[in-house]
């Protein structure tokens, strides 16, 4: 199916990031050439693997699977490597650490946990609210274009009447409740149930992560919700999240897609208001009907050209909010750490520094004036406890997400400002596994900043632009350019800045993709 | 045994809610009964004489959003009330220069360009935008929120009123309209504007009275609500009532005891009485009883329900959800009488900015670190104020050539943490003076020499406000103006048009939709409520219908 460049694609996918990746294999599929232009060496974008040592391979970033959907992936032709259930272990300074799976809650000891009814109760009630949002992520936002009273836009709310059908079965109790907390704060929902203690500061992490909010902004309802669209289940990817890039990578070379790597896009070729192609960095051409981009939605804009906007959308576009917060750091051990109090199923489980809902607020403030916490949120995981393969001769990986860390550090990310970093996060992990510092052998600190650097997202965002409730749905990326369609005809935005948002999930690369069949544009 | 008497009607509480609604029933020819546990009326909008010579409108200090149909209605001029705008405004920084706002359109353009050319076209574009947003919510301040989990028609008609409204915005600006009502005012000015001092003197409005910060999503509505209303139809443009905002109540009271309405003051509700599920009364502290089969709350609904009424009445579910409703008090005052006009001497003498509201604070993040603090159960160590000195329009709140000053602060927490204990309780005269002081300082700033000036002040934190007033945790809004607490949720789902679980009982204060502020919605709306509910709609006089 390979095709040499001066011949034109069906369509050009910029970023092999697994939405890239998805939106390409969701046009191969039915039938498009494709070509996935990727200006790295290896495809996988935030969903890539390094190997960080000798004998060590590390999630480079992203490191466990939320919201992966099994939907999508029959849909894509997609085989997902194994994956293994974690538990999550809320760390807590009295060692009484905090275990939660699925709706369970257990002291690590093994004892009852006093909350345990309530956290069933909450976490019912939110994952059934979030498998309505659920439904609304594998679909296009609906249209304002026409005004409220517009035939199309009715036809596309009543399209929307599937949520509307769901909250009526839910009952008035139930809606009246949604309607409620949808726009609300986390802190506020977890506190009027729970003690503020380790499963209030779980809930409240996970309300946040990735996130420029604490749990105290309104609207962290909403991404704790969209966290459990599939029930809340936390999944270790055997081989790596790079393992999940490549099996995406592999469905699109299956569905036929041409992938390059190793030079980027550097313009987006637009005749008569319609995308026709790229031109890489190198300065080859690749013809298209038609582009998809998976890179920032400002990026995008201009990757085409400002002139081709009109100025409300590009000061829309420049307006975007998306300064990342979480910072990576990768640990190689040279044996497995000891924390106190866990087993070694919960040792390999989710490891949650969040002692409370006050103590990720208080986390976040120092964010605010571009300074880092001192006693930052941190998700660690040491996947080759699971995953033996990933490492040799006994050592360890330890992968860490830390938050809350500034983009623009006041100062500036000098090597003594990452140095600070590196030794905030290893001081955290000692009070909980005393010992653990002199096992490392190697880290690799990832600033915000470097994420942009080695992914090109903008602000080195989690989900390239923050989803906030100003930036979601109808208005993501921004208002009016909801509906993939960017603005030129035949250019689609296909990545995280797109509706339904970030995470390892791969619909809003499907969806776009299906958006863009959809609008006739490959008729 | 105290007295016992029955009425048409009873309203718990003489704020200005109270009394509007119990004009509007009054209007109608009920015979209704105001019981008020003070000594006075006006609630949080009320004037008083607490040194000699000098009235201070004790709580709220300025008025812009009491609706002018409500005016009109109750014809409260003829009852004295009189509200004169002020123009302008100020904000100083600590370097000795200032940014003024002016309501002379070209002198404000060029005191924008001082700061920043880029920011006069900026200005330009907020104001459109705010402007816009407020022509959008205003039609819904005298109406009921739509309930949108009913099928009732007058639900549904609503929310066609509502589809209507947001039509009429067009494709583009309806998604604006979303973004705005979801986003923080921080994020909002940051978009528009360059100057910090220009945003941070904009910012002030979207957290005042609120437990939020400057960057907190939500806040963009917060400056709204503070936007929306007007004086003789000038929208966002805000007034004194000439006498304080005691005035109003007081017109009020006036209206309501000409139509034949009375006011018993000095002794609170102890009980609302409920008999098979219904309201039948209220208990006084004094003993005295009284009787109605309509009951209507001017309080806030956590202490309608969870101090003065029995538990077991109400459902389980509405108690929690009424235990759960945010009303977290984040704002102190003082109240100040001077022996003079002080000088800010940045300002140019004689500048008219100077009647207006004046500030000391320069940044966004100033603002938010104040936020911070208040959080943790501390004032902000550098606060935010909202200071005005109305005795320079309004001759009657001062001794000839003396003056009066109101200086509303953000943020100062209800449980003030000493220590790490938080409680109310820490409040005594020591904490009230450590209070003060920092605000004094921060004021120097501006007016270097303003503590030698004082002849008196009260200073008010939010613990004085819910023991005076009865404002649970001193919120002046009765209540969050969050999401989770606006139009059809507020203030419980289910419950958010002045009904309640109790038949015949009603919530008339901010409580209830469209929230706090001296506006008299909430009050207006609840008595058309009631009138309807009551077979008697058609009474309800024209503007507010
Ligand atoms: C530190 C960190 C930890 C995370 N942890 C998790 C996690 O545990 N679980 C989870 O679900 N999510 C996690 N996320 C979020 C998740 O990784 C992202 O939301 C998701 O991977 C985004 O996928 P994408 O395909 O949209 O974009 P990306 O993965 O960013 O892909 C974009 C691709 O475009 C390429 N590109 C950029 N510019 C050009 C150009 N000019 N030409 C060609 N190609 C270009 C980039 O190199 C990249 O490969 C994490 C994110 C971060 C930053
Ligand atoms: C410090 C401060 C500054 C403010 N500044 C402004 C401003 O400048 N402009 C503005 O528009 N708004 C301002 N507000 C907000 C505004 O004043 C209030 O939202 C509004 O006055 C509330 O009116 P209300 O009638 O709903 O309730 P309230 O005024 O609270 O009335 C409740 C009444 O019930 C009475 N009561 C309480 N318990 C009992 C009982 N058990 N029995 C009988 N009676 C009882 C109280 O004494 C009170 O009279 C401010 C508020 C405060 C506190």
């Amino acid at each position: 199916m390979s095709k040499p460049s001066d011949l034109t694609y069906d369509a050009v996918v910029i970023g092999a990031g697994h939405n890239g990746l998805a939106a390409a294999t969701t046009l191969a599929r039915q039938g498009k050439s494709v070509c996935v232009i990727e200006s790295r060496d290896g495809i996988g974008g935030m969903a890539r693997n390094a190997a960080i040592a000798p004998g060590v391979v590390a999630p480079k970033m992203a490191h466990l699977l939320y919201n992966l959907n099994p939907k999508t992936l029959k849909e894509l032709g997609i085989t997902a490597p194994k994956s293994v259930s974690l538990p999550t272990v809320s760390l807590a300074d009295d060692g009484r650490h905090v275990v939660i799976q699925g709706d369970l809650v257990i002291y690590a000891d093994g004892s009852a946990h006093p909350e345990a009814a309530t956290f069933a109760a909450l976490h019912k009630r939110l994952t059934k609210f979030a498998a309505l949002l659920g439904q609304m992520s594998l679909k296009t936002p609906p249209s304002l274009a026409g005004g409220l009273m517009d035939m199309a836009t009715l036809q596309e709310l009543a399209g929307l009447a599937k949520l509307g059908i769901g909250l009526k079965r839910m009952g008035k109790k139930d809606m009246r409740e949604f309607l409620r907390i949808l726009l609300s704060n986390a802190y506020d929902l977890i506190l009027d149930d729970f003690a503020d203690a380790p499963l209030a500061g779980m809930l409240a992490a996970d309300a946040v992560r990735g996130a420029y909010a604490g749990p105290r902004s309104p609207g962290t309802v909403f991404s704790m919700m969209y966290r459990l669209g599939n029930g809340g289940d936390v999944r270790l990817p055997m081989g790596g999240m790079g393992a999940v890039a490549d099996a995406f990578a592999n469905a699109a070379k299956l569905a036929g897609c041409d992938i390059r790597t190793g030079c980027g896009v550097a313009q987006v070729i637009v005749e008569n208001d319609t995308a026709r192609g790229v031109i890489l960095a190198d300065g080859s051409v690749i013809n298209a009907r038609s582009v998809l981009s998976s890179i920032g939605a400002f990026q995008t804009m201009q990757m085409a050209g400002v002139q081709h906007y009109d100025t409300e959308a590009v000061r829309r576009l420049r307006n975007l909010r998306n300064k990342g917060t979480v910072a990576k750091v990768n640990l190689v051990l040279s044996g497995a750490p000891d924390f106190v109090g866990l087993d070694a199923k919960l040792t390999a489980g989710r490891l949650l520094i969040a002692t409370s809902a006050t103590y990720v607020e208080r986390a976040f403030n120092p964010v605010k004036y571009g300074d880092m916490s001192n006693a930052p949120v941190i998700e660690a995981v040491i996947p080759s406890l699971s995953d033996p393969s990933l490492c040799s001769d006994g050592q360890h990986i330890l992968s860490a997400n830390v938050q809350y860390v500034p983009y623009a550090l006041a100062g500036g990310w000098t090597p003594a400002a990452r140095q600070k970093l590196l030794e905030l996060t290893l001081d955290r992990l000692e009070v909980y596994a005393p010992g653990l510092g002199r096992l490392v052998t190697h880290s690799e600190v990832l600033t915000p900043l470097d994420i942009e650097t080695q992914t090109g997202a903008p602000g080195g965002h989690w989900h390239h632009a923050e989803m906030g409730i100003d930036q979601i749905l109808t208005l993501r990326p921004v208002n009016g350019m909801a509906r993939y369609g960017f603005g030129i005809a035949g250019y689609y935005l296909c990545g995280a800045s797109a509706h339904p948002g970030g995470d390892v999930m791969g619909t809003a690369g499907r969806n776009a993709a299906r958006q863009l069949l959809k609008d006739g544009v490959l008729a | 045994m105290g007295k016992h008497s029955s009425y048409d009607a009873i309203v718990a509480g003489a704020g200005h809610n109270g009394l509007t609604t119990a004009c509007y029933l009054a209007k109608a020819g009920l015979k209704v009964l105001v019981v008020e546990k003070n000594d006075w009326i006006g609630g949080a909008a009320v004037s008083r004489s607490l040194h000699d010579g000098w009235t201070y409108s004790n709580c709220s200090y300025v008025c812009s959003l009491l609706r002018r149909e409500i005016v009109r209605d109750l014809e409260l001029p003829r009852f004295g009330l009189q509200v004169i705008p002020y123009e302008g405004g100020a904000s100083f920084t600590k370097d000795g220069d200032y940014f003024a706002y002016m309501s002379d359109h070209d002198a404000l353009r060029r005191e924008i360009a001082r700061h920043s050319s880029k920011d006069v076209d900026a200005y330009e574009r907020f104001s459109q935008t705010v402007i816009r947003q407020c022509r959008f919510i205003r039609p819904f301040l005298l109406r009921n929120a739509p309930d949108p989990t009913s099928l009732k028609p007058r639900d549904i008609s609503e929310l066609l009123f509502l589809v209507k409204q947001a039509h009429g915005l067009g494709a583009k600006e309806l998604g604006e309209t979303l973004r705005f009502w979801s986003m923080s005012i921080g994020d909002f000015l940051d978009e528009h504007f360059e100057t910090d001092l220009i945003k941070t003197h904009i910012a002030g409005a979207g957290i005042i009275g609120t437990g939020l910060g400057v960057y907190s999503p939500g806040t963009a509505y917060v400056l709204l609500h503070h936007y929306m209303g007007d004086v003789d139809g000038a929208i966002g443009a805000w007034g004194f009532a000439r006498g304080g905002m005691g005035a109003i109540s007081n017109a009020l009271g006036a209206a309501f005891e000409e139509a034949g309405g009375e006011i018993v003051m000095g002794s609170g509700v102890d009980k609302f009485l409920v008999k098979g599920g219904k309201a039948v009364g209220v208990a006084l502290e004094n003993g005295d009883t009284y009787y109605a089969p309509i009951i209507a709350s001017n309080m806030d609904v956590k202490r309608t329900f969870l101090k003065h009424m029995d538990q077991g009445v109400l459902p389980a579910d509405f108690t929690k959800a009424v235990e759960r409703f945010k009303i977290r008090g984040s704002s102190g005052k003082l109240n100040i009488a001077l022996d003079s006009l002080p000088k800010f001497p940045a300002a140019p003498e004689g500048a008219t900015f100077m009647r207006g509201d004046l500030h000391c604070s320069a940044s966004l993040n100033e603002l938010e670190r104040a936020y911070d603090d208040w959080k943790e159960g501390y004032w902000s160590k550098d606060p935010y104020f909202d200071l005005l000195i109305p005795s320079q329009i309004d001759p009657t709140m001062a001794p000839q050539g003396k003056h009066m000053m109101t200086v509303f602060v953000q943020y100062a927490p209800y449980d003030l943490n000493v220590d790490g204990v938080r409680s109310g309780e820490n409040w005594n005269d020591a904490t009230r003076k450590a209070f003060a002081d920092c605000v004094f300082d921060k004021i120097e700033q501006g007016c270097p020499d303003i503590r030698k000036h004082v002849v008196h002040a009260e200073v008010r934190s939010p613990w004085d406000i819910e023991n005076e007033v009865g404002l649970t945790e001193g919120n002046i809004f009765q209540g969050e103006l969050t999401f989770d607490q606006l139009l059809f949720n507020r203030p419980i789902p289910g419950y958010a048009q002045y009904d309640t679980p109790i038949d015949g009982m009603y919530i008339v204060g901010s409580s209830a939709h469209p929230g706090g502020g001296v506006m008299a919605a909430p009050g207006a709306n609840a008595a058309r409520e009631i009138l309807r509910t009551i077979g008697k709609g058609k009474l309800m006089p024209k503007f507010a219908a």
